[in-house]
């Protein structure tokens, strides 16, 4: 199982770009790469039908989140009203 | 039989290419779908980087893209095979509306890589190879420097417009 390894290898690369980046829009992407590898982690570690639900249900959360920080960074949805 | 490190770096470079051309084909780089795409690919320009591979990077990081289905897809094979990675797709186009982008490039690149991991899961490869390949493909966008990521997909994207056309 070294796919596992990788996953986890990543996530912990990536969380410490977070940690160590110091501007908040740049930190995004390396976020992403958490989400990817945490999912990732979620499926692999387990192997059931309903597991693609739930790693389905982080990914599009974590993404969600991640697009409300950017858009709240970016001054709202005032262009849209 | 190949060694599993082996497979899980040609998973990754088949991975990159699976999300690269479909993202491609479906415009990420032409604009940011949300306004935040756009705020990430201002800040990537403002930090040496290139404007349209900013808006791609952006638009990865706001809604569920080819990437994310490719990664979804490859979950679903590993879970509960093909019908699982077909499921996935279903899950990306409702994450997809979820997340305001009007686009289909997660519906599809989850589709054509649930075929393309369930093919070579025929052929010796594990879709657990797939999972770890394209956490890797997704870190040479994302995770290593957005400098040289957002120069090489605004490269892609100019051979992409000659090719193809229709860009702006």
């Amino acid at each position: 199982m070294i796919a596992i390894y990788v996953c986890a290898g990543i996530a912990v690369y990536a969380a410490l770009r977070v940690i160590f980046q110091r501007n908040t829009m740049r930190k995004l992407p390396f976020l992403n790469v958490v989400s990817f590898a945490v999912t990732g982690i979620i499926a692999l570690l387990l192997p059931h039908p309903i597991t693609i639900a739930a790693a389905a249900a982080y990914f599009v959360g974590s993404t969600l989140e991640s697009n409300a920080i950017a858009s709240t960074w970016a001054g709202g949805m005032k262009k849209d009203e | 039989m190949l060694d599993e490190s082996f497979r899980i770096l040609i998973a990754a470079v088949i991975c990159w290419l699976n999300f690269m051309t479909v993202d491609l084909i479906f415009k990420l780089p032409e604009s940011g779908g949300v306004c935040g795409a756009t705020a990430i690919a201002q800040e990537v320009e403002k930090g040496g980087g290139n404007l349209n591979g900013g808006f791609m990077m952006g638009n990865i990081v706001s809604s569920p893209d080819a990437s994310a289905g490719t990664l979804l897809a490859s979950c679903g094979v590993f879970c509960a095979g093909l019908f699982g990675g077909l499921f996935a797709a279903v899950l990306v186009y409702i994450g997809n509306r979820i997340c305001y982008d009007p686009g289909y490039a997660g519906t599809t690149g989850c589709i054509t890589a649930t075929l393309i991991v369930y093919g070579a899961t025929q052929v010796g490869f594990a879709a657990s190879d797939f999972i770890a390949g394209m956490v890797i493909a997704i870190l040479t966008i994302q995770g290593i420097s957005y400098v040289h990521a957002s120069r090489l997909i605004a490269r892609l994207w100019k051979v992409r417009c000659r090719l193809l056309r229709g860009c702006r």
